[in-house]
């Protein structure tokens, strides 16, 4: 191991996805799509690519970057690759997004900029694939958390490859015109390798580790995480390679959703039990607000799925999955990335403005560069936005749905600020703030 | 001949408890001349430093499935001067630490801070030796650009991680 450098572009990925997440919490906001339109509809996709692709997917690649190496203990196969896969990433997108508005009907624009938007995402993702991947594989045998890596890796792949199918099926091209059936059974495959496999399972073992970091908690015993991983990949294994059967042989698509939804089940339940065991063997007592805002994000994903498996239990799921939706998106996903920034961020400016002159002169610690008590009322108003939201979206007032995004992109408004405070060191007491030969940070890209 | 009193820590440290108080009550109990010679799941490379202030010097052991004997002597020069120890050994040229840190417990990322600034105070040429609870992945690269040299590896039980620094000469 020659040690991690700080990824240079790690911060503008951070950076491009909160102005994605912004974007579309102002068009929630202001009506655009599900409820107030088809759940399926062109305006929803909208909504649904700006969170998936803009924010969630966006900031978890950035992520990636900075932390793969240190779960794999390598550094990053090409770092080079870093802001070409960004720059095709925010291309890609704002071309899927305009070929979705122009099937709304919002613009008039040519039928091929769905299937160009997803050409340029795919290429954008194959770079971040295989970067990362290349970083995993020299270093087998993988440790725990690097496997949850590796296989969100791969259902982001899957997931791609339906999106690119759809693509041309929506366009009305004469290739996508060969698989007529294609949208009503891929899509909840193209949604549970994305939203399941890509997100939440790549969120579950990057989270391992950086729990176990924050609480000061043992993780050395292999045996951490394992069923959770085991169970996981077979509930994803089940549902994609199930669901593609399902798909081939036209029949059998909820046999195999419901088995994979009882194999994730228990994978969520071995992640819960390791995550607690964390918590009791945990060295620190007094816990950052980073580390207690993951464990509330925590409980949106222990609600969702027990909301998900009464639903499936009554009969009414169909009806609720846009609420469960929300709920994995912004009370899981959305919650979890923010409460990790909100200590990502400082930490990898800290390192990079204070890391030369460590030891040499007096330096703040990470957490001067913060401040909590602000912070927490921010995300205390994130996640009340975001079960509320959930909530409205349950009882059918779309309207509450509206105000309650409202005052999640306040709170959102309210992070951004904090992430930008800690940038520019604004928190830091002044004869500590720069140092004898420290340089301020770049808002945007670190020094490396 | 140095006579010892053994202490065993190993199930007390496997039961989760802490050893200290206990080489410290077995230390009180020692007459002048004896010896403490302790089985520990790890080499308690803190300790050293502990003991070698209250007059003892140490030679060390490895024993079967990564334990270890120490066995601690006091200085009084009946030590036999000539018999090298399993540290120097395995950090072939490099001179014995001056300093040892048990940063086994501190917030990250207070254990890099404190090897930072440790190795500010210590000669060309010296080495400290440090524990930690991880790799320390982001100090290597501070190490390397500081032109220091290390050497480091998880202890046998895998439950920490010991670091050697050599710094720049």
């Amino acid at each position: 191991m020659i040690g991690t450098s700080l990824c240079r572009w790690a911060i503008s990925y951070f950076a491009v996805a909160i102005a994605w997440l912004l974007l579309a919490e102002v068009l929630i906001v202001a009506g655009f799509g599900f409820p107030n339109h088809d759940i399926g509809g062109p305006d929803t996709l909208v909504i649904v690519h700006l969170i998936s692709i803009g924010w969630l997917s966006t900031v978890l690649c950035g992520a990636l970057f900075q932390f793969v190496p240190v779960l794999a203990a390598r550094s990053l196969y090409a770092e080079r690759w870093t802001l070409p896969a960004l720059a095709l990433l925010t291309l890609g997108l704002t071309v899927l997004l305009a070929g979705f508005l122009g099937l709304g009907g919002h613009i008039s624009g040519p039928p091929w900029l769905l299937p160009v938007g997803a050409g340029l995402l795919i290429a954008g993702f194959t770079l971040v694939v295989a970067n990362l991947g290349m970083t995993l594989w020299s270093a087998r045998p993988l440790p725990g958390p690097a496997r949850f890596v590796a296989g969100g890796l791969a259902c982001i792949c899957v997931t791609a490859a339906f999106g690119g199918m759809f693509s041309l099926v929506l366009s009305g091209t004469g290739v996508g015109a060969q698989w007529p059936d294609l949208l009503v059974s891929g899509v909840p495959i193209h949604a549970i390798a994305g939203l399941g496999g890509w997100l939440t399972f790549t969120a579950m073992g990057v989270s391992y580790r950086l729990l176990a970091m924050f609480m000061l908690a043992p993780d050395g015993d292999v045996r951490l995480g394992r069923l959770a991983w085991l169970a996981g990949i077979i509930a994803l294994a089940i549902g994609l390679v199930g669901g593609v059967l399902a798909l081939w042989r036209m029949t059998g698509l909820n046999l195999a959703l419901l088995l994979a939804a009882a194999a994730a089940l228990l994978s969520l339940a071995a992640y819960g039990r390791d995550v607690l065991g964390l918590y009791r063997t945990r060295k620190r007592r007094a816990l950052e607000l980073n580390t207690r805002m993951s464990f509330v994000a925590l409980a949106s994903l222990v609600a969702a799925a027990i909301l998900g498996a009464a639903f499936v239990a009554t009969g009414s799921f169909p009806s609720h999955v846009g609420a469960l939706v929300f709920l994995v998106a912004f009370g899981w996903l959305t919650g979890l990335v923010l409460a990790n920034l909100y200590k990502i961020v400082p930490f990898l400016t800290w390192l990079e403005t204070y890391g030369p002159v460590m030891g040499r002169v007096p330096t703040p610690r990470v957490q001067d560069l913060v401040a909590e008590r602000r912070a927490l009322k921010w995300f205390v108003l994130f996640f009340a936005g975001s079960w509320a939201a959930t909530l409205m979206l349950l009882i059918e007032a779309p309207l509450g749905f509206r105000v309650a995004v409202a005052v999640v992109m306040v709170a959102t408004l309210g992070l951004s600020e904090e992430f930008i405070r800690a940038r520019r060191l604004a928190d830091v007491a002044e004869p500590l703030r720069l140092p004898t030969g420290a340089a301020a940070p770049h808002l945007l890209i670190s020094r490396n | 001949m140095t006579e010892f009193i053994d202490v065993d820590v190993r199930p007390i440290l496997r039961a989760g408890g802490e050893p200290f108080s206990i080489i410290m009550a077995a230390l009180e109990r020692l007459v002048p001349g004896e010896g403490l010679r302790l089985y520990a799941p790890f080499k308690p490379v803190p300790l050293f430093d502990v003991m070698a202030r209250r007059g003892f010097a140490h030679r060390e052991a490895e024993l079967e499935g990564g334990e270890w004997e120490i066995r601690f002597m006091p200085n009084d020069g009946s030590v036999e001067a000539a018999e090298p120890t399993s540290a120097a050994l395995s950090d072939g040229d490099w001179p014995e630490p001056v300093l040892h840190l048990d940063n086994r417990d501190l917030d990250p990322p207070e254990p890099m801070v404190r090897i930072l600034a440790a190795l500010e105070r210590l000669a060309p040429g010296q080495t400290l030796c440090a524990l930690l609870s991880r790799e320390p992945v982001f100090l290597f690269r501070e190490l390397t650009k500081r032109g220091h040299h290390w050497r480091g590896g998880f202890t046998s039980q895998k439950d920490a991680y010991q670091l050697t620094v050599r710094v720049r000469e």
